[in-house]
């Protein structure tokens, strides 16, 4: 494309961003909305892969102890899971050890267990490492047949329940990001309309001086794709914003939950959000001009 | 340079415009198309830059094939061909001076170049001075010069006027037909529809006369030939 075509279309583009002025805002703003949503379940949902797949790779089961079990029964409970094929480890955790961790996890928050006034509803428990991350399930299953055995909990029974939530989320996700992309081809498709006919009289006689298709096309597409560009960039911005007030809020209370670190994530993040604007702006254009450009 | 043969138009709602048409046009002739109203003039016209698609029939312009032409070729048909309406059709937020250039900027022509020639045909149609004017600060004629200005900006070998004179009285008229005289004195083909009796008249070009879609009479230096 020469240099000068390209000024063209530019000066085209800005005058026509400025004629369908509220319509221009209206396109931007649809855009933006959408691409938030957008984002904001991209994020969701690979921040639950992510801890779906830390909690697949753990080999720690926790085993909880019924009250009332004795000292010798731990001991002889332990050397049996000692015994155990596959197991690695096995660390007991008194009730008052496992308080004084829940309380570390906690950290500022830990003045909601004042409500518990000095009790201790922790049982003592073990902590069995497994060799290999395959053979959980079946260590927990037998582990629980054990007397004294309360239950014995792994990540995985952890990670079904998120396979749940996150096939639900991605479900009303891609639902509702149906509707949105509808909405925002509608509302690009519409916009670049009204410049087509506001231009129908150049398009007219730039058909008859021998314009080639392209060149009569290409500030339209360009019009969608700045509409589509100046919607990501501000969805963009606000999920930038967002995500990072929402990393440090997190860490700062509840310091072991695991969320993707903002870098180079949110990079990624906005390169998929400002490329989906151009792209959705790039369809609206093409869709309008299929149907209201005849050249 | 124009060349048609048996050449059959007829439009959806089952209107026949052109019927059996034969034409041969060569380079530097000056055509008057006349006839009745509906007779096919415009239809005709519009054939020689593929706005409408024969039926059936030969036809070519210059060298190349109208009717089996790809989509993508028209436009370059149209680079070599210089089309003027009745209703003149400039951009009313356009000057007189950026309407002409308009056309330039659209094929991608050198800017260098689109001063030189816009002065060119500024000077050929007597509007050097009005350059800055915008359509509505023009007369009629003036209007229909610039658009004149427009058409033969690019050096088209082919000028296609459907009835360039319609909306203007006689003295005007004869000022268009005088640049039109020029142009076509340098070597530029003219085809031009028009219903102007004095004009066909005094002129004593070929006229073709069109009835029903049919040729009916061609002569080579003729008259309007008809009473009205
Ligand atoms: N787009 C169209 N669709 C259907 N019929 C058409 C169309 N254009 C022209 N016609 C018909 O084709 C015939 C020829 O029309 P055309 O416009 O070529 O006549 P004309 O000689 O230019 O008339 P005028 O002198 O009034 O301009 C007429 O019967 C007209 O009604
Ligand atoms: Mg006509």
């Amino acid at each position: 494309m020469k240099i000068r075509t390209l000024e063209y279309f530019v000066r085209e583009v800005f005058l026509s961003l400025k004629r369908n002025n509220w319509m221009s805002v209206a396109s931007v703003g649809t855009v933006a909305v959408s691409l938030f949503i957008f984002g904001m379940f991209l994020m969701l949902v690979l921040n639950m892969n992510k801890m779906a797949e830390s909690l697949e790779s753990q080999v720690q089961i926790n085993v909880y102890l019924e009250e009332g079990t004795t000292s010798s029964e731990i001991r002889s409970l332990e050397a049996e899971l000692n015994d155990m094929q596959g197991v690695e480890k096995v660390t007991f955790v008194s009730k008052d050890e496992a308080m004084e961790r829940f309380k570390e996890r906690l950290g500022d928050q830990s003045s909601i267990l004042d409500a518990l006034d000095d009790t201790n509803p922790l049982p003592d428990g073990f902590e069995v490492m497994i060799t290999q991350p395959e053979l959980v399930e079946t260590a927990a299953k037998n582990i629980e047949q054990h007397k004294h055995v309360e239950s014995a909990k792994y990540g995985q029974d952890v990670m079904e329940h998120l396979f749940d939530i996150t096939r639900l989320i991605r479900f009303f996700g891609l639902v509702l990001m149906l509707f949105l992309a509808g909405a925002t081809l509608f509302i690009i498709s519409n916009t670049i309309r009204l410049t087509v006919f506001a231009r129908r009289k150049e398009i007219a006689i730039m058909k008859y001086v021998g314009a080639t298709d392209w060149f009569i096309r290409w500030p339209f597409m360009m019009e969608g794709m700045v509409l589509g560009l100046f919607g990501g960039i501000l969805a963009n911005i606000i999920l930038r914003f967002g995500y990072s007030a929402l990393v440090s809020e997190i860490y700062s209370a509840l310091a072991f939950f695991p969320l993707i670190p903002e870098q180079p994530f949110l990079n990624y993040i906005s390169i998929v959000v400002v490329f989906g604007g151009m792209a959705i702006g790039a369809m609206g254009s093409t869709i309008s001009l299929k149907r209201f450009l005849e050249v | 340079m124009i060349h048609m043969k048996d050449i059959m138009k007829t439009y959806e709602n089952g209107a026949v415009a052109l019927d059996h048409v034969n034409v041969d046009i060569n380079k530097g002739e000056f055509v008057f198309l006349v006839g009745s109203s509906g007779a096919g003039k415009s239809t005709f016209m519009k054939l020689l830059f593929r706005e409408v698609v024969p039926d059936s029939g030969i036809l070519t312009v210059n060298g190349r094939d109208v009717i089996r032409m790809a989509k993508s070729d028209v436009p370059y048909l149209r680079r070599g061909l210089g089309v003027i309406f009745q209703d003149y059709r400039l951009l009313p937020d356009k000057t007189v001076y950026e309407n002409i250039a308009f056309a330039m900027q659209v094929i991608e022509a050198p800017r260098r170049m689109i001063q030189r020639s816009v002065n060119s045909v500024l000077d050929i149609v007597g509007l050097r001075d009005k350059y800055r004017c915008f359509p509505n600060q023009l007369s009629g004629g003036e209007q229909q010069r610039v658009a004149i200005a427009r058409a033969i900006v690019n050096n088209p070998a082919i000028v296609i006027a459907d009835e360039p004179t319609g909306n203007l009285d006689p003295e005007t008229s004869w000022g268009i037909m005088d640049i039109f005289q020029r142009i076509n004195s340098s070597g530029t083909t003219i085809v031009m529809a028009t219903h102007d009796k004095t004009i066909v008249d005094a002129m004593q070009r070929r006229v073709i006369a069109i009835e029903n879609g049919r040729i009916v009479r061609d002569e080579s230096h003729g008259g309007y030939g008809y009473e009205d």
